[in-house]
C-alpha cells in the first residue's frame, strides 16, 4: 500500500514541479500577503487635515487650536472664514475635520459656556471614528484644564495583554496562518483531483491497483508538503523580519497544524466531488474560504455577530482553528486551556474526513 | 489601428455566445458579489458591544456596584462572571473565557471620596476588535463617572445645590460634533461606496484574466488568428461585453445597497456610472494586462488574484492612505481602484459633481486609454 501511494505521490510531485510559475506563485503568495498587510496597515491615524475657521482671532481660541495641534492627531491644511467654506474644504476632500470657533468664544469661555462646532468626513470610517474620539477627548481635557475644579477623581488604567502597544500585524499573523494553512490544503487537494478529472486521466488511474484511499493519500501528501512550506516562511516571515512574537510551544503548534491541514485536505475532496472544472473547484473553495474568514472572528469577535451567523459560523473549522492559533501564538497557553476548540475542530475534522472518503469513493464509481 | 465595426459586432457575439454556454459559472460569478455584499452588511460593526468581562470587586460597596453598572448600562461590557484575584481574571482571558477583566481596589469607596481612585481594566490583546472597543467604552465611562464624582465634591464643597449634576456639557468648552453625510455613523453607509469599488473590481479583473486564456484553452486561438482581426478590435470584442456585465451588476449592487440597506445616495447617478464606466474598463484592462501571458485559466486566476490583493489593501478602501508609508501609497496609485473609491465616496456619500472629482476622473480616462493600447501590443506579439 506504501508503495502505491509513494508512486502516487512521486507523480503528483513531478506534475507539480513542471508547472514553475504556478509553484513559484504558490510558495511566494503568501509571503507577498503578509508583507501587504505590513505595507498597509497602519491603523494609528495622526495628522488628520483639518480647516479652521477662527472667527474670534483671540489668545484663547489660539491656544485652544494649539492643544489639538501639538496632539499630533491634527493638522491644519486651510484657514478659512465662514461654516459654509468649511463644508466646502471637506467636499472637496482637501480637509477632513472642520472646526469653527465662534466670534464670542474668549468672552464665553469667561462665561464658562464657548461653543465649537466640529463638522467631521463621514466617507471614511476609520477617519471619522478617530477624529471623532480624539477630537472630543482633547476639547474635555483642554476645558477640564481651564477650571479650578479637582483633578481627575476616578483614575482609569488599561492593561492589554500580549499585544500591549496594539501592534496591528501581531492580531493578524495568528489569522493569516490559519486561513493559509486550511485554505491551501483544501484548493490544492481539490484542484489535483479535479485535474486527473478534466484531463480524463482518472480512468487510468481506476484501472491500476490502486485503492481509492491510496489514490486519496497519493493526491494530497505533496500538498500538504506546499501547506508546510508556506506555514514555515509566513512563520519565518512573520517572527524574524516583522518581530511578531511567538509566545506558546512550537511542538504543540506543529501538531495542531496537523488537523487544520487534515482538514482542509478533507474539505478540498468533497470540494472535488461537487465540481467538473478546475475553475469550479477553485471558485467554490474560494467561496468556501471567504465566507468562514468572515464567520470565524478574523475581523470581528464571533459573539459580535448576528445570532444566525453565529450559529452557521459553528459549522465552520476555521471558528474553532482561530482561538487554538491566537490560544498557542499569541497568548501563550498550553493544551488546557483551548482543549474544547481543540476537541471541536478534532471532531469536525473526523466528520469531515469520513463524509470526504465516502463522497469520494462514490464519486469514483 | 482603424477599427472594422462589422467584424468587431462579429467577434462580440462570439464572446457572449462563449460566456452564456457557461451557465454555471456565470452563475457563480454574479452571485458571489452579492453573497459578499450580503456578509459584509451583516458581519461588518467596527464597534464591537457586549464584551464578556469578569470582576474583581474587592471594594464590595455602593460605589464600586454603581460604577460597574455604569459600564453595563454602556452596552460596551457584560458582566460575565465575578471573580477573586487578579490572577483569576487573566488565567479567564488567558482560557477564552472572557474578553475583559475589571479590578477594583479595595479601598475604592474610600478613595473616591478623596478624589484619587483608581481602577484597572485588562483587555484581551489577541483579539483587536475587542481591545479597541473595550477601550475606548472603558474610557468614555470612566471621564462621565469622573466627571459626576467632581460635580458631587464641587456640590458638598460650595453647598450650592443648584449646581446639579455636572456633565461635559457644562464644561467652559462644549464641541458640538456632527459627522457629515452619515450623522448616525452608520457602518453600511461607511462601506457600500467602497465596497461596489471592490466588488466591481474583483468581477472585473478576474473575468478579463480568464477571458484572455479562454481561447487558448479550448483551442480556438488558432482559428482567430487566421483571421483579418486586428488586436485592438480583438481587445474590444473582449471587454465590451464583460463591461455590459459589469455595469448590470453595479445596478443589481447600488440598488440592493439604497433600496434593501436604505443607504442613501446623494449624488447625481448617471454621473456615477459614467465614471463607474471608466472604472470598469480600466479594471478590465488591468486584468488583461496581468494575464496575457497565462497559458491556462488557472495561471490567469492566480495573476488576478495577486492585483485584487493589491488593489483591496492598498487603495484606501479598508485602510486608510493617510497614514501608508510612502511606498505602499505610491503602489497604490497605479490600482484604478484608488480613484474610484474617492470618486464613489464623493459622489455616493457626500453627494459632490463633476467639479470635485474631475482629476480622478480624468486619470482613469488617461488609464483606460493607455491600458488598452498596451493590451493591444502585447496581444499582438502573441499573434506573431
Amino acid at each position: 500500500m506504501l508503495r502505491r501511494t509513494w508512486a502516487m505521490a512521486q507523480k503528483e510531485l513531478i506534475q507539480l514541479s513542471r508547472e514553475r510559475v504556478l509553484l513559484a506563485v504558490l510558495l511566494l503568495m503568501p509571503v507577498l500577503q503578509l508583507g501587504l498587510f505590513a505595507a498597509a496597515i497602519h491603523t494609528d491615524i495622526t495628522h488628520i487635515p483639518m480647516a479652521v475657521a477662527d472667527q474670534s482671532l483671540s489668545q484663547a481660541s489660539q491656544s485652544y487650536l494649539n492643544a489639538l495641534i501639538d496632539s499630533n492627531y491634527f493638522d491644519i491644511v486651510a484657514n478659512v472664514s465662514s461654516q459654509d467654506d468649511l463644508m466646502k474644504a471637506i467636499d472637496e476632500g482637501q480637509a477632513s475635520v472642520g472646526i469653527l470657533i465662534p466670534p464670542d468664544f474668549a468672552t464665553q469661555i469667561t462665561l464658562g459656556q464657548a461653543n465649537v462646532l466640529v463638522l467631521i468626513d463621514g466617507s471614511d470610517s476609520y477617519i471619522t471614528n478617530s477624529a471623532y474620539t480624539t477630537i472630543n477627548a482633547i476639547s474635555q481635557t483642554y476645558a477640564i484644564s481651564l477650571t479650578r475644579l479637582p483633578a481627575n477623581p476616578l483614575n482609569l488604567s488599561v492593561r492589554i495583554l500580549y499585544n500591549p502597544d496594539l501592534n496591528q500585524l501581531w492580531f493578524l499573523v495568528p489569522g493569516l496562518l490559519v486561513a493559509l494553512m486550511q485554505g491551501i490544503t483544501m484548493n490544492l487537494t481539490a484542484l489535483a483531483i479535479v485535474r486527473e478529472r478534466e484531463v480524463g486521466t482518472i480512468e487510468a488511474l481506476l484501472v491500476t491497483p490502486i485503492r481509492p484511499i491510496e489514490l486519496m493519500l497519493g493526491k494530497t501528501l505533496p500538498y500538504l508538503v506546499v501547506a508546510f512550506v508556506n506555514m514555515t516562511s509566513i512563520f519565518l516571515f512573520a517572527t524574524l523580519a516583522f518581530g511578531v512574537p511567538f509566545q506558546g510551544n512550537l511542538l504543540l503548534f506543529l501538531f495542531l497544524s496537523l488537523i487544520f491541514a487534515a482538514t482542509g485536505l478533507g474539505l478540498g475532496l468533497v470540494i472535488s466531488t461537487g465540481s467538473q472544472t478546475q475553475m469550479q473547484a477553485q471558485q467554490l473553495g474560494g467561496m468556501f474560504n471567504f465566507v468562514g474568514m468572515f464567520l470565524a472572528g478574523f475581523l470581528f469577535p464571533a459573539y459580535a455577530l448576528p445570532l444566525v451567523l453565529r450559529v452557521i459560523s459553528a459549522i465552520f473549522p476555521m471558528t474553532y482553528f482561530l482561538p487554538i492559533v491566537r490560544g498557542v501564538f499569541t497568548k501563550g497557553v498550553g493544551l488546557l486551556a483551548i482543549w474544547e476548540p481543540v476537541a471541536a475542530s478534532c471532531f469536525l475534522m473526523v466528520v469531515i474526513l469520513f463524509a470526504a472518503t465516502r463522497l469520494f469513493r462514490q464519486s469514483l464509481d | 489601428m482603424g477599427i472594422n465595426l462589422q467584424r468587431l459586432g462579429v467577434l462580440i457575439r462570439k464572446e457572449v455566445t462563449q460566456l452564456l454556454r457557461d451557465r454555471r459559472a456565470l452563475a457563480f460569478m454574479l452571485g458571489l458579489p452579492l453573497l459578499q455584499l450580503f456578509l459584509y452588511a451583516y458581519a461588518v460593526n467596527t464597534t464591537v458591544y457586549h464584551i464578556p468581562m469578569a470582576v474583581v470587586d474587592q471594594s464590595q460597596d455602593a460605589k464600586s456596584r454603581a460604577f460597574i453598572q455604569a459600564l453595563v448600562n454602556s452596552q460596551y461590557f457584560d458582566y460575565t462572571r465575578a471573580m477573586e484575584s487578579e490572577s483569576a481574571v487573566i488565567t479567564a482571558i488567558d482560557d477564552g473565557v472572557v474578553k475583559a477583566g475589571l479590578i477594583i481596589p479595595p479601598d475604592f469607596a474610600t478613595n473616591t471620596d478623596r478624589g484619587s481612585a483608581s481602577v484597572l481594566m485588562i483587555l484581551d490583546g489577541s483579539d483587536s476588535a475587542s481591545v479597541t472597543s473595550g477601550y475606548s467604552g472603558a474610557s468614555l465611562v470612566a471621564q462621565n463617572y469622573s466627571l459626576g464624582l467632581i460635580s458631587e465634591q464641587v456640590v458638598r464643597k460650595t453647598g450650592f445645590q443648584s449646581a446639579g449634576q455636572l456633565n461635559a456639557a457644562s464644561l467652559p468648552i462644549v464641541t458640538s460634533t456632527r459627522v457629515l453625510y452619515n450623522p448616525d455613523m452608520i457602518d453600511i453607509w461607511f462601506l457600500l461606496p467602497g465596497l461596489v469599488g471592490m466588488l466591481l473590481q474583483t468581477l472585473a479583473v478576474q473575468q478579463a484574466a480568464l477571458i484572455m486564456v479562454r481561447d487558448r484553452e479550448l483551442g480556438t486561438v488558432e482559428q482567430i488568428l487566421v483571421t483579418p482581426t486586428r488586436p485592438l478590435e480583438l481587445v474590444l470584442s473582449k471587454m465590451i461585453p464583460l463591461l455590459v456585465l459589469c455595469l448590470m451588476a453595479l445596478g443589481v449592487i447600488v440598488g440592493l445597497g439604497v433600496f434593501w440597506f436604505g443607504v442613501p445616495f446623494h449624488g447625481s447617478l448617471i454621473l456615477y456610472f459614467w465614471l463607474a464606466l471608466l472604472f470598469i474598463a480600466s479594471s478590465l484592462g488591468l486584468g488583461m494586462l496581468v494575464s496575457v501571458r497565462a497559458t491556462t485559466q488557472r495561471q490567469a486566476q492566480q495573476s488576478a488574484l495577486a492585483t485584487m490583493m493589491f488593489g483591496l489593501l492598498l487603495s484606501g478602501m479598508i485602510y486608510p492612505r493617510l497614514s501608508m508609508p510612502l511606498i505602499p501609497r505610491l503602489i497604490g496609485d497605479i490600482m484604478p481602484m484608488t480613484y474610484f473609491i474617492r470618486i464613489s465616496r464623493a459622489i455616493f456619500t457626500k453627494g459632490v459633481g463633476f467639479s470635485f472629482v474631475w482629476q480622478d476622473a480624468l486619470t482613469l480616462a488617461i488609464y483606460v486609454a493607455i491600458i488598452l493600447l498596451v493590451v493591444a501590443r502585447s496581444f499582438r506579439k502573441r499573434l506573431d
